[in-house]
């Protein structure tokens, strides 16, 4: 019966990949539309639910990498999805005041193109079986090269111009006395995630790269 | 006799190789090859015999008090060794020393002084017994932990990658003013008196039964350091294998149960977590040697690191 469940785990995942790319098509074309219709302060405006609803969605991946339904391993999922979880909700639904930046419109496109061929290169591995073409391949590993910048860079400047608003607002901050001596400062905790940028960013570039030469070379010897 | 060095990749490591006395020991040969290289010295060279390509056996790493003929080929009197650079190192009472020191400078330093200032409180401060106890409390544990670097501890590697001093002082010294920062603080909330004698009571009494802990196992080793692994035994070792990490933990506790900190209990839990992986080895390690084939005795059966759990 293992084939009816490799079969089982085929179509959810091809579904799952699928559905999620047409969550990141829409985001990708509301954000051009809404850029070229009403200027990149409305941009997230037009893009916040399908955002909203895809990168959300994400956190199912790290439940897949926990059952054992897909391979990767979830100490790198993990962060990846951290990061952008905290962006979308921790700092771009938390605090409207940051929506109009036009960081919005580079990060949101950033992140749309790099899903949108991460999504359809799973999703078509998982529904037909093979690889696609070289050329679709190597655009998944090389359009990182310009967009992990582009999109760190957006995810960074945006929690950096973010900070006024944190600490004005006081949310999601838990203060002393208390019977546990326990204190938590969103402000600060905002600014230590911009600390862990620093030595993270090339870090993750680097490994990118690394998985990079290794597809690459791979596809050479084939 | 003629010695080869090799690198892990094959490729000869001195050329020529080197030549050393029939008597000579590992140390001797771990002199020659830092007298050529200037570079290694002995504590960063690990040296190894070769082990057949494809085989899945752990090479045998040589023994510096051995002699050279313990491992050479007999007939021919010539030895082949594979030389590995662990990086630079640094010695193990070096890095304790200073992964201590921070904590015992730096959890005073927001006792002592009017640093909240800088946090945005006001000077004005009321101190809770509970506060001062607890400065005395943690000075004397790393302050214990000091001295036992320096006059207890038997080490069976001399050195550790000196990368290890970023990893391990950062753990430390971050930790250490995590919790400093709130048991000192100006708006601390104090626990109950009896819960307070409670904690700092049982951590005390941990705190001197892992020493007890700590005297045992350098006991078990031979003074001019011969190392090696023996069974434990004696105090709470006959019923678990790593009691000296059983003690710390539960002397941590009473510090908590005392002191009553979110920061204090994370900390806790990232200690027992790291030191149950280093008991789940150790015990691994002991259970596979004393296996009790060809004479040697059986490791008995002993809880790894906390009763009733693990």
């Amino acid at each position: 019966m293992a084939s009816a469940l490799t079969v089982l785990r085929r179509l959810y995942l091809s579904i799952y990949n699928w559905l999620v790319f047409i969550g990141w098509f829409q985001v990708l074309f509301l954000a051009l539309k809404a850029l070229k219709e009403s200027g990149h302060e409305h941009v997230y405006n037009a893009v916040e639910k399908p955002l909203l609803l895809a990168q959300s969605a994400a956190v199912m991946e790290i439940l897949h990498g926990l059952i054992g339904l897909v391979r990767s391993p979830v100490s790198s999922t993990l962060p990846q999805i951290g990061s952008r979880l905290y962006l979308t909700w921790g700092i771009l639904w938390s605090f409207p005041e940051i929506r109009t930046h036009i960081l919005v419109t580079s990060l949101v496109i950033s992140w749309a193109i790099t899903e949108i061929i991460r999504y359809s290169f799973f999703g078509m591995k998982e529904a037909f079986g093979f690889a696609p073409s070289w050329h679709l391949w190597l655009s998944r590993y090389s359009t990182f090269l310009v967009l992990y910048p582009t999109g760190i860079s957006s995810e960074v400047g945006l929690i950096y111009f973010a900070l006024p608003y944190i600490k004005a607002s006081e949310k999601y901050c838990f203060r002393m006395p208390n019977k546990w001596n326990f204190s938590f400062d969103y402000f600060y905790a905002a600014i230590l995630a911009l600390g862990i940028y620093v030595p993270g960013s090339p870090h993750l570039y680097h490994y990118m790269l690394g998985q990079r030469k290794r597809a690459l070379s791979k596809s050479k010897k084939e | 006799m003629k010695v080869t060095l090799v690198s892990r990749s094959g490729r000869e490591f001195i050329n020529g190789g080197l030549e050393l006395p029939d008597s000579a020991t590992v140390a001797d040969l771990q002199e020659a090859i830092y007298k050529r290289t200037k570079k290694f010295y002995p504590s960063r060279q690990r040296l190894t015999l070769p082990v057949p390509p494809g085989s899945k056996e752990r090479p045998v790493v040589l023994n510096y008090k051995k002699s050279l003929k313990d491992y050479s080929d007999e007939k021919q009197n010539k030895l082949t060794v594979v030389f590995k650079d662990l990086g630079p190192q640094v010695s193990y009472s070096t890095l304790f020393f200073f992964e201590y020191l921070g904590p015992l400078i730096l959890y005073p330093i927001f006792y002592y002084f009017p640093v909240y200032k800088f946090f945005g409180y006001g000077e004005d401060r009321v101190i809770h017994p509970v506060q001062t106890y607890a400065v005395y409390y943690w000075c004397f544990h790393y302050l214990k932990r000091i001295t036992e670097t320096f006059f207890v501890h038997r080490f069976s590697h001399a050195t550790s990658p000196f990368s290890n001093v970023f990893r391990n002082c950062a753990y430390y010294w971050l930790f250490g003013s995590y919790i400093a920062y709130y048991v000192n603080h100006p708006l601390y909330t104090p626990v109950g008196d009896l819960q307070m004698k409670i904690g700092f009571g049982f951590g005390l009494v941990c705190q001197l039964s892992n020493l007890y802990c700590h005297i045992i196992l350098k006991n078990l080793r031979n003074p001019d350091g011969s190392g090696g692994y023996q069974i434990p035994h004696g105090f709470l070792f006959n019923i678990v294998t790593c009691a000296n990490y059983t003690t710390e933990i539960y002397q941590w506790l009473g510090f908590n149960i005392a002191t009553q900190t979110v920061a204090g209990y994370v900390f806790l839990v990232v200690a027992t977590s790291i030191m149950t992986n280093w008991a789940l080895a150790k015990h691994r390690r002991l259970k596979k040697l004393f296996d009790g084939n060809e004479g040697r005795p059986k490791y008995p059966r002993r809880w790894v690191i906390l009763p009733p759990f693990l």
